[in-house]
């Protein structure tokens, strides 16, 4: 699962504020397990636990000149390998001019 | 010898047919654990089931199997392809392979790495066709997984289809076990767990982290509430692949400001605080 948070300026300039991913490792980029399950569960957990917030703080610089910009939050799940479900998307609009 | 003949066929008679049993097609395993019948009383429950990822276990599984075939036994531990190392992986993925002979189980190994690896799109078709016969169907659940506690109840009974409530029947011999409206009875393939060779598979931890993570956080619905009661589910069990659980499983709460920093300089700046809420019953990811 991958949280992405982007900013864009009244320029045009996107700047990417971060990305924070939450997965079963094991796994590589094509899919394969290169770890046995054993291994993967008992070395490391890098998921969301149940009944619990787990929380992301990201701090970004703009262009001096930017007066306004547009965030988007975005959660996207991989039931599989290159097969993203958006679950959630938000927008919301910035003003610097004050 | 006349004693010994008759001993041989009191053997014969009172052991159950499984015992015995050894099929040596897909076609022959696949009708002896057939669902065809259920469908014609419950072909509501049936097209449900059809939709799931039950109904898929192997195909929709083929990398992690055949990572299993050609990296582990093949490389990492240097084993045969056999029942007892298959087991491992198809005492979940498809129960009813206990009952295949040693050359069905290589043949339906090799058709594994054949889906995966297969260069012949005809090829990999033809065998991702035959691997789909096999599955996670109803008589796994209503039969094969039924009974959890096997010292309380005994193991489950040839022909014998269990259910919660253990409502009677015309159709079929039916039984009582509570068991299968717990979470453990989920747990027994979505959890930590001891294949038939005594090792320990940690294949899927979601049982684990329902245990210790969720009911420990003061938890207490359970795998059947919300894969099955909910929104009238079902036996689809949707998962991860399911937007409106998946939306239901993860909360976003996104604050974000927009500020101005270095005194001075008074950089343009952005500040997102972002907390993710997990309300499943189980860690995120996981399946």
């Amino acid at each position: 699962m991958v949280l992405d948070v982007t900013a864009k300026t009244d320029k045009g300039t996107v700047v990417n504020m971060g990305k924070k991913e939450y997965w079963e490792i094991g796994l590589d980029a094509e899919g394969d397990h290169r770890l046995g399950a054993w291994q993967i569960k008992d070395i490391i957990d890098l998921t969301l636990p149940p009944r619990k917030t787990t929380k992301e703080t990201f701090v970004t610089e703009l262009p001096a000149d930017t007066k306004n910009a547009e965030v988007e939050v975005k959660v996207t799940y991989f039931p599989a390998p290159n097969k993203p479900i958006e679950v959630h998307k938000v927008v919301k609009k910035l003003n610097f001019e004050r | 010898m006349k004693p010994l003949k008759v001993l041989l066929v009191i053997v014969l008679v009172l052991l159950p047919a499984t015992a015995f049993a050894e099929y040596k097609s897909i076609n022959e395993l696949a009708k002896a654990y057939s669902d065809e019948t259920c469908k014609q009383c419950h072909s509501k429950i049936y097209d449900e089931w059809k939709s799931s990822y039950h109904s898929q276990s192997i195909v929709h599984s083929l990398p992690g199997l055949r990572a299993f075939i050609v990296n582990g036994l093949g490389k990492e531990w240097n084993k045969p392809v056999n029942r007892e190392h298959i087991m491992r992986c198809m005492n979940c993925h498809a129960p009813q392979l206990k009952d295949a002979s040693e050359p069905l189980i290589k043949q339906i190994s090799d058709l594994i790495v054949a889906a995966v690896d297969e260069k012949d799109e005809a090829k990999k078709e033809s065998a991702k066709k035959e691997l789909a016969k096999l599955n996670v169907n109803c008589v796994t659940c209503h039969n094969t997984k039924a009974v959890v506690e096997k010292n309380l109840r005994g193991a489950a009974q040839k022909d014998v289809y269990y259910s919660p409530a253990g409502r009677k029947s015309p159709a079929h011999k039916t039984e009582m076990s509570p068991a299968m409206e717990r979470p453990l009875f989920c747990g027994q393939c979505h959890g930590a767990y001891t294949p038939p060779d005594g090792d320990v598979v940690i294949c899927n931890t979601l049982y684990e982290s329902y245990q210790n993570a969720y009911k420990a956080n003061g938890g207490t619905e359970t795998c059947q509430d919300c894969h099955m009661k909910k929104n009238n589910r079902g036996h689809t069990f949707p998962g991860a692949y399911q937007l409106d659980i998946v939306q239901e499983g993860i909360g976003l709460d996104a604050q974000v400001v927009g500020t101005k920093l270095h005194p001075g300089k008074w950089v343009p700046s952005i500040i997102a605080n972002i907390g993710l809420i997990n309300r499943a019953g189980h860690r995120i990811p996981d399946g």
